[in-house]
């Protein structure tokens, strides 16, 4: 797979237009239904390449895309989710600074 | 040949990129439906507070009931303010003042915007149907054109058929005013053959005629003559006497 290919499970005959949000390949049981003992068996079966973190991060982007961005009329909720996403990274990232402005010293 | 050649390292060329359609082509495989429907434009996703989605509310709904969600973010909140994990430096001041106008012109402004905004949406989306609109209905046009077309192609056939039957009977006229020409001529020739033969023999029987009476007054003598005549005088006597 280059840059810029479709993934290889996709098969336009059986798949039909492409879904960039959606994973072609075989799936496992969904996140939500793992039991906490079976939670290291689904972290191994993971496939921890560069390529297939990024694409599943991109899925993630265009299903966050489809449903708060993309539909007809939206409201201000993907900016305020924008906003929000961009304040707690900016936050985390600036900790070691923020944390010269505490105000008491015993908590 | 040489453009032949050119043509297939053309093609040779293309085929590089267009890998992706060949190889989906190439395998077996029928249009999964069911499992892949074709994806659909839908409405969008539900928040609370302007921006969580109620997926995480709903969440925490069986476990915790419906307070359970808004509980735990006053609690984390609060847990992270005690703490100072999250740390009210001059710039969260800054923030709640930014807050504040965004509530107040979200409140104020957002009813009227998202009214205008709508309606923007709604004429670019017809704007953009528009063309295939058109596109569909002068593709119908044509498609109602051609078959009046065709129609009006078979009525020319029908003319045609009535021209050539015209035809053919200008033909028979004409074939019928050549025979009876012929039959005039031949007619007439053969009346000028019937007058002709009719004078011939007129004439011949007059002059036959002429030449026997001729002849035979040429033949009396003037004895024969006499005699008659003396026999006339006495055939009238004869009469005379009689009555």
């Amino acid at each position: 797979m280059a840059f810029g290919d479709y993934p290889k499970e996709y098969n336009p005959a059986v798949h039909g237009p492409y879904d960039p949000a959606r994973y072609y390949g075989k799936p496992d049981t969904p996140f939500g239904q793992v039991k906490i003992n079976e939670l290291g068996g689904w972290f191994a079966r993971r496939n921890k390449t560069p390529s297939a973190i990024i694409g599943a991060c991109s899925r993630a982007w265009w299903r966050w895309q489809h449903k708060y961005v993309q539909p007809k009329k939206v409201g201000m909720a993907p900016f305020f989710q924008l906003l929000a996403g961009s304040m707690t990274f900016f936050y985390v990232i600036n900790y070691g600074k923020m944390k010269h402005h505490r105000n008491y010293k015993y908590h | 040949m040489l453009s032949r050649l050119a043509l297939r390292s053309a093609a040779a060329r293309q085929l590089a990129p267009t890998s992706l359609v060949v190889r989906g082509s190439a395998s077996s495989g029928v249009r999964d439906e069911v499992n892949f429907p074709r994806p659909v434009r839908g409405e969008p996703g539900k928040v609370r507070l302007g921006f969580v989605p109620e997926e995480w509310f709903q969440f925490f709904h069986s476990k915790t009931g419906v307070t359970g969600p808004y509980t735990f973010g006053v609690g984390l909140i609060t847990y992270l303010c005690s703490k100072e994990i999250f740390v009210m430096e001059h710039e969260y001041y800054t923030g709640l003042s930014l807050f504040l106008m965004v509530y107040i012109a979200m409140k104020k402004l957002a009813p009227n915007v998202a009214a205008w905004l709508d309606k923007e949406v709604e004429t670019v989306e017809k704007e953009w149907n528009q063309g295939r609109e058109d596109t569909l209905s002068t593709l119908e046009k044509a498609i109602a054109d051609e078959k009046k077309a065709q129609w009006r192609a078979e009525g020319q056939e029908m003319l045609i058929q009535a021209k050539k039957e015209n035809v053919l009977l200008q033909l028979e006229a004409a074939y019928r005013e050549r025979a009876m020409q012929v039959y005039n001529e031949v007619k007439k020739r053969l009346d000028y053959q019937l007058e002709k033969s009719n004078v011939e023999r007129r004439l011949a029987q007059k002059h036959m005629v002429d030449w026997i009476v001729t002849n035979v007054t040429k033949a009396i003598t003037p004895d024969q003559e006499k005699q008659a005549l003396d026999r006339c005088i006495a055939d009238l006597s004869a009469l005379a006497v009689k009555n």
